[in-house]
């Protein structure tokens, strides 16, 4: 996969690659599509689903409740007036 | 060893194997009916969840995954948290950002991966009991490696609530331990309908043990497979016959599109899984806030994630592209399907595939360090296929190379069906002569 493209992908995904992890990534991933290419030759299936087994919705009343404190939710998160910290947006 | 004796001797165990991440404060077990340890991507609230990754650590989590939940209900005492490939992205343990478990049969080689540290624990201790999860092989390959037994349950039958995801459609909680009764016992502790993971509502409920009659060899099961493997699992299928299973050979053709279709689907679920660690909700919060939001979220991520991580969300992040989606992650979804339906149809003639476990040996730290990618991803030729079709599968020890490392067989079930594996365990430890590591702190 040439470099150009791998930067894309990263930029995609929120990595910074240093020149060194562009190299290997670059090698790696063509290495690895290369392999992937078989998929192409494999027999097409129908009535596939995401999970592997069938799934049904689970649904629950409607009613409030609380399972965790909201204090317990925030320990350990950078937090202010019962405000959650984060970088500028702008 | 008493329960207490266990507890006091852990951070000793631990110097040598490196098999836990955390291990309880604890010193009397008190009542405790039975000691296990979870797999660190496992919520728990009483000790860090860091999944292997340096991003989470600090993490500590206000809930128990409901695994570890009905375990300690059941009379468990969690005393440790086990070391694993960084979000199970391996498959030597040699991807943990907090130290590589070693073989207890020879020091210098893998425990396997990615639960390599609950197949520590389990062969080292005798009777402990490891909860892994499985996502393309981590339970299966550790166990082989480690001389113990290990079992993948049926895609949906254990909750994944409080699991760390790797890949949603993937992911499956089970149990490594040196005890083959303990499988059955463990895996019925901790499954069951759980309104959190709506994939664990449609179960039925786990059959009656049923007697192993007969197993499929797919005809390729031993191809590219290491002459010692080859050896003990021929020893293996020897073995059955005269324990009175019937042994025949079958064509699996699709089997070969298992791994590529796997690491598509594997890696495009991580890829969105792992957005979520940008250093703000979990772990590590220690950035410069004066960066625009984009900038900041790359600088934890790329600072603490580890090579093969990055890896696999850029792969996965490509196979979900748009023009490549449909040559990738689409197919490879219908490949999964012609797999499943390729074991259904061999299944309904028998009770399990069988095949070795891994294609090798546990192999040394010095080799492992110049596999590449493919040839590491390679490695779980025979483990992927149950795991991409949701099959509930079991390793079993079934011999030993000549160096004395461990050698497994892979029985695969059809879905629901862990009755026979449960009960294809227990037969098979009577009858098989298992040699336990030397262990000594």
């Amino acid at each position: 996969m040439d470099r150009e493209t791998v930067e894309k992908v990263a930029r995609s995904a929120h990595l910074k690659l240093t020149e060194e992890e562009l190299e290997i990534f670059s090698r790696d991933l063509g290495d690895i599509l290369g392999y992937f290419a078989m998929l192409d030759e494999a027999p097409d299936c129908e009535g596939f689903g995401i999970d592997p087994i069938g799934v049904a919705d689970v649904l629950r009343d409607d009613e409030p409740y609380m399972e965790l404190e909201p204090d317990a939710l925030l320990q350990g998160m950078d937090t202010y007036d019962n405000y959650v910290r984060g970088p500028r947006l702008l | 060893m008493s329960h207490s004796s266990v507890l006091s001797s852990l951070s000793k165990i631990n110097e040598k194997y490196r098999m836990f991440r955390t291990v309880t404060s604890e010193t009397d077990a008190g009542d405790a009916k039975f000691l296990f340890s979870a797999k660190d991507n496992l919520t728990s609230k009483d000790m860090e969840t860091c999944s292997g990754s340096r991003i989470l650590e600090g993490y500590r989590p206000p809930f128990d995954a409901t695994s570890i939940a009905k375990m300690r209900e059941a009379g468990g005492l969690l005393v440790g948290k086990t070391n694993m490939d960084e979000f199970g992205f391996g498959t030597f343990s040699t991807n943990s950002a907090f130290g590589v478990p070693r073989n207890p049969y020879d020091l210098e080689r893998s425990c396997g991966g990615s639960s390599g540290g609950a197949a520590c624990a389990a062969a080292v201790m005798e009777g402990h009991v490891a909860i892994g999860v499985s996502t393309g092989g981590s339970i299966c390959c550790p166990a082989s490696f480690c001389g113990v037994y290990g079992v993948v349950p049926t895609y949906g039958r254990v909750s994944r609530y409080g699991l760390l995801d790797y890949g949603n459609s993937l992911d499956k909680i089970g149990i490594i331990s040196s005890n083959a009764s303990d499988l059955g016992k463990y895996v019925e502790i901790m499954a069951g309908a759980d309104p959190r993971d709506p994939t664990s509502c449609v179960q039925p409920a786990i059959g009656a043990r049923r007697k192993l009659k007969s197993v499929a060899v797919p005809g390729d099961a031993t191809e590219g497979v290491s002459e010692d493997v080859k050896k003990a699992f021929k020893d293996g299928l020897e073995a059955l016959k005269s324990m009175g299973v019937d042994v025949e050979k079958v064509e699996m053709p699709s089997l070969r599109y298992a791994i590529p279709a796997y690491y598509v689907i594997a890696t495009s679920e991580a890829s969105t899984n792992l957005a979520r660690y940008c250093g703000m909700r979990y772990g590590h919060q220690d950035g410069d806030l004066s960066l625009k939001f984009d900038d900041y979220f790359t600088s934890f991520r790329s600072q603490y994630f580890g090579e093969e991580t990055k890896r696999r969300i850029l792969l996965g992040t490509f196979t979900r592209m748009v023009g490549f989606r449909d040559r990738y992650y689409s197919k490879a979804r219908r490949v999964r399907q012609s797999i499943i339906e390729e074991y259904r149809s061999v299944l309904s003639g028998c009770d399990a595939v069988l095949t070795p476990t891994m294609p090798f040996v546990s192999p040394k730290f010095t080799d492992i360090s110049k596999m590449t990618p493919v040839e590491s991803y390679k490695a779980d030729i025979l483990t992927g296929p149950p795991n991409i079709a949701g099959m509930p599968h079991a390793s079993m020890p079934c011999g030993y190379d000549r160096d004395g490392m461990p050698i497994g067989m892979q029985f695969v079930a059809n879905h629901w069906d862990e009755g026979v594996l449960f009960s294809a365990a227990e037969e098979w430890e009577k009858n098989f002569d298992a040699v336990r590591p030397e262990v000594s702190i």
